[in-house]
């Protein structure tokens, strides 16, 4: 065989691969019934984030979302350093990042921080956006607007002192003001009011969207699926995506994800069902889990006549609930909880209560409160049978109340809907609602200090404000919760959070129990794929063969 | 849910008690009504008598027993998803499943007959406005209906039996309607009014007597369409609320499970069908043993 | 007969109207925060009556109604709140593919059950209208959407032949006839056609009967008609009726997918529907309940006329 034949044979034969060697899809099953929405702040809540938030999109702040083992923490994004005054301390001051573009080619500048600022911030600004503003104004509660100081420097205001705001910042993503213009100007003349106009605008700026991410937006059939193209010329070139193009499917049915998988009409999931966990791995693919954020409680009630007023009862109930047996019932697919957050997180603090299963201390510190196995303590709990991020409520509270009749409790279960138990949630333990509970079950994303902490233990968080549903009245806590949002090093901030949450733990605030671990299965073809320890991934580093 | 000819068709003969006794008698004769009324009978005794027959408690759940497949011993059908046992959900479910299913055509068929006579017998306006409102619910397809009314009035017992009720007072109206006005056109209700009988009389002897009997066979024969919407709004997550045990709704949730399990997961679909061919069938018979064309 | 068309047209007026009447207080007078899926439910007091006033449900209902109607008129329906597209395009799209999956259903359901029950009308009493009978009844008494399942446990699960959910490889938006797609049609199709077989089988068996045991039937087998002739005879004279309960099937089909296309998946209106109940959209609910019932009172219409047009029996008033 001559040189030259195998060349032309070489040459044929990549001809002939050619297509499929172009292009280098992955298909994604998301578990939202429709497409979050992809003018950049999208809906359905931290999946949305997930996949169209994060792919097309970038905001000041990011999480670093690059190891399966540190816990994932704030990073400069848009943004690559921010101060707040010396003078006053609701003044920030943002420097940007030089030199990114947006997909439309426009560059990324002070303008452009200002624009977004205002899509949900300012009703007087033409491209006011009321769809926007209930899932980015409601993260970042203390965010007032924001002022050019040069082409890359703004100054973000808030209501108050508040040093959370660069965590929340996450949640405000960029989108380009040139495109949204042009697609302005695009909208029919016979369209006389601006209103209209401006909602047509962001209409079509939805299906032909543009940001900063790693992706680009390509091709958009509402309600079925999302194509993105990767950004070869993104700021950050370790993070420029090694695949082609990412398609994303949503199907609410854990079912038909699974079923999708295994026939090869996706090659991942998102949430696959548990029970299916097993024959998923037994025909070849990984499941890949790691902690989220996440926390599934018990919230005690601390009002008048509740016994979980007593230290001692809410320690031992801490002490008494099998974590591990618990994690084996769920096929593995959760990680044992040691408080809101697990050690090694920047918020950890080394509380010295360490929550963990010892009956034998439990019964000791049970008789100390008075009770035993003639006179046990009766306590009701309001939960649901199921609901977004409560796991499987029902057998995970069954067990638990087998658990603790080992305690001298004896637990009564009130199951309600998951609707109507969030709102209950929010009326706190003195409302009728509550059904004389004296603990509810209501799962919560741990991300933003506020969200993971303060609106449970600040005692000015009780209902109707937010989410303090046992009226817990701590003046230890408020003034934590204080010197927190009051510290502005970022360093220093987490270290005041520490010193809550060790606190927190030390009291046995809650009953903890367990943090959701985010499963998702792959296709053996997908490699380089890496779980970290939050509600987001980057898509960027895997391949897939 | 066209009304059908048959029920359409006054029936002349004026409501003896030899008339009944023989639709009785010609009921008893047909083998496939009466295995359908036995089977139903079993369904409706195991229902009601469900807390008597010493079954497992059908809430009771346990996670180490979950999805146990059909004939484990201690389980006949296995366990559902929550480890609870099926055979005393599919049981217990019955009671849920056979009210919000028959309940609804009970209710419309009061309501409906009502409108229906009313406005068969009074004519004029009223009939005019009784019957111009229910052409507006006939605008709408039956299954939609019911799903944007329970969609709106959000899940629930008593909201799916509202709106299987509205669902299907219409097509009854209609058919009382037009019973009604045939019936009353009869010589024998003129001859009637014209021997002095009041109009109170007339309507009570005459026209309900011949026109409940056709109503009753109309209303029979909706039921299993009953049965598959009301379970079908609890299956989507607008009827019956978990933990209560309706085949519906266990039909929905032992989804998660036809990986592990599927015939477990199939059962409840099962009982729905079993009891709804049976009303058709019945409904079928007695139909054919009221047509006295025979 | 133009006249007969007219005075339709002219009594479906006021019942258009009526409906989008009944379509809007259904929506409006159901409990809950029309905004729920916009706004999440940690937001304050003060950002929800805020948003309710930029949305307009702070406005008296009978004014909202007007604003509704106004704009429902001009083909204008509102836009969705969860994803602020126009409810116009969401349910123009998801009315295709309702539609390419009600039609397949129907003509399926329709050519099974026109053979059966001509088969049970001719051979009335045989095994062979006995079971033909039986299936019909099992057909119209299967909960379908227990039969999707069951179809998906066997032929995707199980065999793994055909695929469990979605509209085609691509979506729906390049729906096109070839096998990639029509893969996807045929399990959500045959779950369908379910019930229309059964209702199809049971209408022609009685009028096949019917007309077979007419008198004339005899006359014209006495004057020497074949039995193709007789058969050509009971067609014409069963197809006006036929053509009718198929076209209310489409209807009853187009309207009534929501239990199937939610088990497949399949991007149609019932699908759209599902969603916006769950997500309490309220102008993306009523929209589409509103075209639906609209288009069904059309059929209606039509299946009215072309009857009165091929059945001389019928008086036109």
């Amino acid at each position: 065989m001559t040189r030259k034949i195998l060349l032309a044979t070489a040459a044929a034969m990549a001809l002939l691969a050619g297509p499929a060697l172009a292009q280098k899809v992955v298909r994604i099953g998301m578990t939202a019934a429709d497409i979050p929405r992809t003018l950049g702040q999208p809906d359905q809540g931290f999946e949305g984030n997930r996949f169209t938030g994060l792919t097309m999109y970038d905001g000041l702040t990011l999480w670093d979302l690059s190891s399966a083992d540190k816990p994932s923490v704030v990073i400069p994004g848009l943004a690559t350093e921010w101060s707040v005054a010396a003078d006053d301390k609701t003044k920030w001051t943002f420097k940007l990042r030089a030199g990114v573009k947006f997909h439309d080619g426009s560059a990324f500048d002070a303008d452009a921080v200002v624009w977004n600022v205002q899509k949900v911030l300012d009703q007087a600004a033409a491209h006011f956006d009321a769809s926007q503003v209930g899932v980015t104004a409601s993260r970042m509660p203390t965010l007032r607007g924001a002022r050019k100081i040069d082409a890359l420097t703004v100054e973000l205001t808030t209501s108050q002192p508040d040093s959370f705001l660069p965590i929340n910042l996450t949640n405000l993503f960029i989108a380009s003001p040139a495109q949204w213009n042009k697609l302005l100007a695009a909208v029919p003349a016979a369209v006389g009011d601006p209103k209209e106009r401006a909602k047509q605008a962001w209409e079509a700026f939805a299906r032909d969207a543009s940001g900063t991410g790693p992706w680009k937006m390509a091709r958009f059939v509402p309600r079925e699926r999302l194509e993105v193209v990767k950004n070869p010329d993104y700021w950050n070139k370790d993070r420029v995506p090694k695949v082609d193009r990412m398609v994303m499917l949503p199907m609410p049915e854990a079912n038909a994800r699974t079923a999708a998988l295994l026939s090869g009409q996706v090659d991942w999931i998102e949430a696959p069902a548990p029970d299916a966990v097993p024959q998923l791995k037994a025909r070849g693919m990984t499941v890949h889990a790691n902690a989220q954020p996440h926390v599934w409680p018990w919230q005690f009630s601390r009002v008048e006549g509740s016994p979980w007023n007593d230290v001692r009862v809410r320690k031992a109930a801490n002490l008494c609930v099998n974590r591990g047996e618990m994690k084996q019932l769920l096929n593995g697919l959760m990680v044992e909880a040691k408080g809101t957050v697990p050690p090694g997180h920047p918020w950890w603090g080394n509380p010295s209560f360490d929550i963990k299963y010892d009956p034998e201390q439990a019964r000791k510190l049970m008789a100390e409160a008075g009770f035993s196995r003639q006179k046990p303590l009766t306590v009701k709990t309001q939960t649901s049978a199921s609901g977004s991020g409560q796991m499987q409520p029902l057998p995970m509270n069954e067990f638990m109340q087998q658990n603790l009749a080992e305690c001298f409790f004896k637990v009564e279960l009130d199951v309600i809907e998951w609707n109507t138990l969030f709102t209950n949630w929010r009326k706190g333990a003195k409302d009728e609602s509550a059904r004389g509970s004296h603990a509810i079950n209501v799962t919560y994303a741990a991300m933003d200090p506020f969200f993971a902490m303060i609106r449970f233990l600040d005692s000015k968080m009780a209902p109707p404000v937010s989410n303090n549903w046992g009226f817990i009245n701590e003046p230890d806590y408020d003034r934590m919760v204080q010197e927190a949002r009051t510290t502005f090093d970022a360093a220093a901030r987490d270290a005041a959070l520490a010193r809550l949450h060790a606190r927190s733990v030390n009291d046995a605030a809650f009953l903890w129990v367990a943090h959701d671990v985010g499963p998702r299965a792959m296709s053996p073809r997908i490699k380089g794929h890496v779980q970290p320890k939050s509600w987001f991934v980057d898509f960027s580093p895997m391949t897939i063969d | 849910m066209s009304a059908p000819a048959a029920a359409l068709t006054p029936v002349a003969a004026p409501a003896a008690r030899g008339y009944w006794a023989n639709v009785g008698r010609r009921l008893t004769r047909d083998p496939v009504s009466m295995a359908c009324l036995g089977v139903l009978a079993l369904i409706l005794l195991a229902a009601v008598f469900a807390p008597y027959l010493g079954l497992a408690d059908p809430y009771r759940g346990s996670m180490i027993r979950r999805l146990r497949p059909i004939g484990t011993e201690g389980y006949p059908l296995g366990t559902d998803e929550l480890g609870r046992d099926m055979l005393s959900r599919l049981i217990h479910g019955g009671r849920l499943s056979l009210l919000i299913g028959i309940l609804p055509v009970i209710n419309a068929f009061v309501i409906g007959s009502l409108l229906g006579i009313l406005a068969g017998y009074v004519g004029g306006r009223v009939n005019m406005a009784i019957m111009r409102t229910i052409d507006v619910f006939f605008a709408f397809p039956s299954v939609l209906l019911a799903i944007a009314i329970s969609g709106a009035l959000g899940a629930g017992i008593v909201n799916s039996l509202v709106s299987l009720t509205v669902v299907f007072v219409p097509p009854i109206t209609r058919v009382a309607e037009s019973v009604t006005t045939g019936v009353r056109n009869l010589d024998f209700v003129d001859a009637a009014r014209a021997s002095g009988a009041g109009a109170l009389t007339v309507m009570r002897v005459h026209i309900l007597g011949n026109v409940l009997g056709p109503i009753f066979v109309y209303a029979t024969s909706l039921i299993s369409v009953s049965m598959i919407l009301a379970s079908g709004l609890s299956f989507l997550g607008l009827g019956t609320k978990p933990p209560e045990p309706e085949w519906g709704l266990m039909l929905n949730t032992l989804r998660t499970a036809i990986y592990v399990n599927p015939w477990v997961a199939a059962l409840p679909g099962a009982m729905i069908f079993a009891v709804s061919i049976c009303f058709n069938l019945l409904s079928d018979g007695l139909r054919s043993a009221m047509d006295v064309r025979r | 007969m133009l006249l007969y068309i007219l005075r339709r047209l002219l009594y479906v007026l006021p019942v258009a109207l009526a409906v989008s009447l009944v379509c809007f207080l259904l929506v409006h007078i159901a409990p809950g925060d029309p905004l729920i899926s916009v706004l999440p439910p940690d937001a304050s007091q003060q950002l929800q009556e805020e948003m309710r006033k930029v949305y307009g449900f702070d406005r008296p209902l009978p004014v909202q109604f007007g604003i509704w109607i106004g704009r429902a008129v001009q083909g204008d329906l509102g836009s969705s709140i969860a994803t602020g597209r126009t409810v116009a395009s969401e349910v123009g799209r998801a009315v295709g593919n309702t539609f390419i999956l009600a039609v397949a259903a129907t003509l399926l359901g329709f050519v099974l059950g026109a053979l059966f029950g001509f088969v049970a009308g001719y051979f009335r009493d045989s095994w062979i209208d006995k079971a033909a009978t039986t299936l019909a009844i099992a057909g119209v008494s299967l909960p379908h959407y227990w039969l999707g399942m069951v179809l998906v446990i066997v032929f995707s699960v199980w065999l793994g032949v055909l695929p469990a959910v979605g509209a085609g490889p691509g979506g729906s938006t390049d729906w096109a006839w070839d096998w990639a797609h029509i893969r996807h049609l045929i399990l959500p199709a045959v779950t369908m056609s379910v019930i229309p077989m059964g209702i199809v089988t049971r209408t022609i068996r009685a009028l096949v009967g019917d007309i077979l045991s007419q008198e004339f039937v005899d006359a014209l087998r006495a004057k020497g008609l074949t039995d193709g002739g007789v058969f050509l005879h009971v067609v014409k004279n069963a197809a006006p009726t036929a053509l009718a309960v198929m076209g209310v099937q489409l209807g009853y089909l187009l309207g009534g997918s929501i239990l199937i296309e939610t088990v497949f998946s399949w991007p149609g209106t019932g699908f759209l529907l599902n969603a916006a109940i769950f997500q309490r959209d309220l102008p993306l609910l009523q929209g589409t309940i509103l075209v639906l019932a609209l288009f069904f009172v059309g059929l209606n219409l039509a299946v009215d006329v072309v009857q009165t047009a091929l059945d001389p029996r019928i008086k036109r008033g």
